[in-house]
């Protein structure tokens, strides 16, 4: 008997305790640096080279891109129905052109969205 | 198995809410009572084991968090140690410290989430809720740490992704814990439907454990004082004693993990300790895109929060593995149901099933 008053009054005690949930989508919470969500990469000059290492280390074969004559990378795409956001591309990745952001709602109707495809010139 | 006219044939799963995953057990029932059982497992299946084959070892170190979703790192580090070992790499003093304290939080996790939905298999909804707000406090962590909270990639082979950070946070959580485990016992370890729901229900012989490959928590709940802890190289350093509890039932299995995560406290403060007073992280990292096991047979251990795991891997030289096999503890659970179930009543099935803690995608692969 006195287990369960005593279980009881440890549950009565929850009762007066602040709620830790949040109302999604209303509230967010915070949300980490490190987080690994969609995947963005940078091309030109001061990014991505076309040396390949990504591809290599992808698990999930989720990289392509397309180089021009001058091997210069024109076209870049992560394959979001592949991708298992492990993050092997953005840390191996000798130039530090890839960047893993916060961003996680990627649920979308058009399976096309989920090819994210990056094109030199802009940041797109 | 013969179904005679007085028996009835159940399907127990693969949707059922309790059967964590999707297991389905084919019951023979004779009224209430269970007289032969036969798990069917498969429906999760990735084939980890033969992917492995087609991965290069950086490709493939990112999935093995995926066997066991609960407790990632443990398969992490058996392939990160299998390659380690393999070509010779030592570990550096803070950074075996680091995957102690990591380990050890990522099975007070997984034992905190078994807490709950054990406790909601049997009815009791509350606990489910109190031990989920405490893991989440795991989670962000490994998340803050690690970039996600289930899916690390952070053992890398010859050290960690990156050096640890936001220590603080693990002492808060080693802090809090204890209180929250009392707040648990206090709810559940006496009460009286509790007790009459697991008190001498599913009763592991020792010797029965053994013949069955039963390991980790549920054999030191049957009294036998077996840990791999105990002579694993990342331990050396560490104080523990392993819980054994000499119940054997289900109530038994509870209590040693309740006791277990108790112990798994003791060692991460170890490791603050270790990681306050040495400084230089000194990895030895190789380059992922050059790994090759040289020709031959590699095999490793680890105590997983389900049981032993291991991993065997069979090499010829090449960048991939030309076979690997991965052991896990839930296999062998589920396995034994066959002839833990029998002569034990249907509406007990669950708590006995619930009590081995098993995990299917482990069981899967
Ligand atoms: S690793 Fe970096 S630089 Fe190399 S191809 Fe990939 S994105 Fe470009
Ligand atoms: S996050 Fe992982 S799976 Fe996704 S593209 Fe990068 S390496 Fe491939």
């Amino acid at each position: 008997m006195f287990s369960i008053i005593e279980g009881l009054f440890t549950v009565i005690k929850h009762l007066f305790m602040k709620p830790t949930t949040l109302e999604y989508p209303e509230k967010k919470r915070y949300q980490s640096e490190m987080f690994r969500g969609k995947p963005y990469v940078k091309i030109g000059n001061d990014g991505c080279v076309g040396c390949g290492i990504c591809k290599k280390v992808c698990p999930a074969k989720a990289i392509e891109y397309i180089q021009d004559n001058n091997k210069k990378v024109i076209s870049y795409t992560f394959n979001l129905e592949k991708c298992i956001f492990c993050g092997n591309c953005m840390y191996y990745c000798p130039r530090g052109a890839i960047k893993l952001s916060q961003e996680f709602e990627l649920a979308t109707e058009q399976k096309e969205e989920l090819k994210l495809n990056y094109k030199g010139g802009c940041d797109d | 198995m013969t179904i005679t006219a007085t028996t009835l044939k159940l399907n127990l799963g693969p949707q059922h809410p309790s059967t964590h995953g999707v297991l389905r057990l084919i019951l023979e029932l004779d009224g209430e009572k269970i007289l032969s059982c036969e798990p069917d497992v498969g429906y999760l299946h990735r084939g980890m084991e033969k992917m492995a084959e087609n991965m290069t070892y950086i490709q493939y170190l990112p999935t093995v968090d995926r066997i066991d979703y609960l407790a990632g790192c443990f398969y992490s580090e058996l392939l990160c140690r299998t390659v380690e070992k393999a070509l010779g790499i030592e570990l550096s003093l803070r950074v075996k410290a680091i995957r102690v304290a990591l380990l050890e939080l990522n099975r007070i996790s997984s034992h905190l989430l078994w807490i709950g939905a054990f406790l909601m298999d049997l009815g009791a909804v509350s606990p489910f809720f109190y031990t989920m707000r405490e893991r989440e406090l795991i989670l962000r962590y490994f998340e803050k740490l690690t970039g996600q909270r289930m899916m690390y990639n952070y053992f890398i082979f010859g050290g960690v992704r990156k050096d640890i950070e936001h220590i603080d946070d693990i002492e808060e959580i080693i802090k809090i814990l204890p209180e929250k485990l009392d707040d648990y016992e206090k709810i559940i370890t006496n009460n009286p439907i509790f007790l009459s729901r697991t008190k001498g229900k599913g009763i592991i012989e020792p010797h029965i454990a053994i013949n069955n490959a039963i390991t980790g928590v549920n054999l030191r709940a049957s009294g036998v004082n077996y840990d791999v802890r105990s002579n694993d190289y990342l331990y050396k350093n560490f104080e523990f004693s392993p819980v054994v509890i000499n119940e054997k039932d289900a109530w038994a299995r509870y209590k040693a993990r309740i006791l277990e995560i108790k112990e798994s406290i003791k060692l991460i403060k170890q490791a603050l300790e270790i990681l306050k007073k040495e400084q230089s992280l000194n990895q030895n990292l190789i380059n992922p895109l050059t790994i090759k096991l040289p020709d031959g047979e590699y095999y490793h251990e680890i105590e997983a929060p389900r049981g032993m795991a291991s991993i065997y891997i069979k090499s010829t030289g090449l960048d991939k593995p030309y076979r690997l096999k991965w052991r896990t503890g839930s296999y062998y659970s589920v396995n034994f149901l066959r002839s833990l179930l029998v002569g034990e009543y249907l509406n007990d099935a669950i708590a006995i099933f619930g009590s081995l803690d098993v995990i299917l995608p482990e069981v899967d692969k």
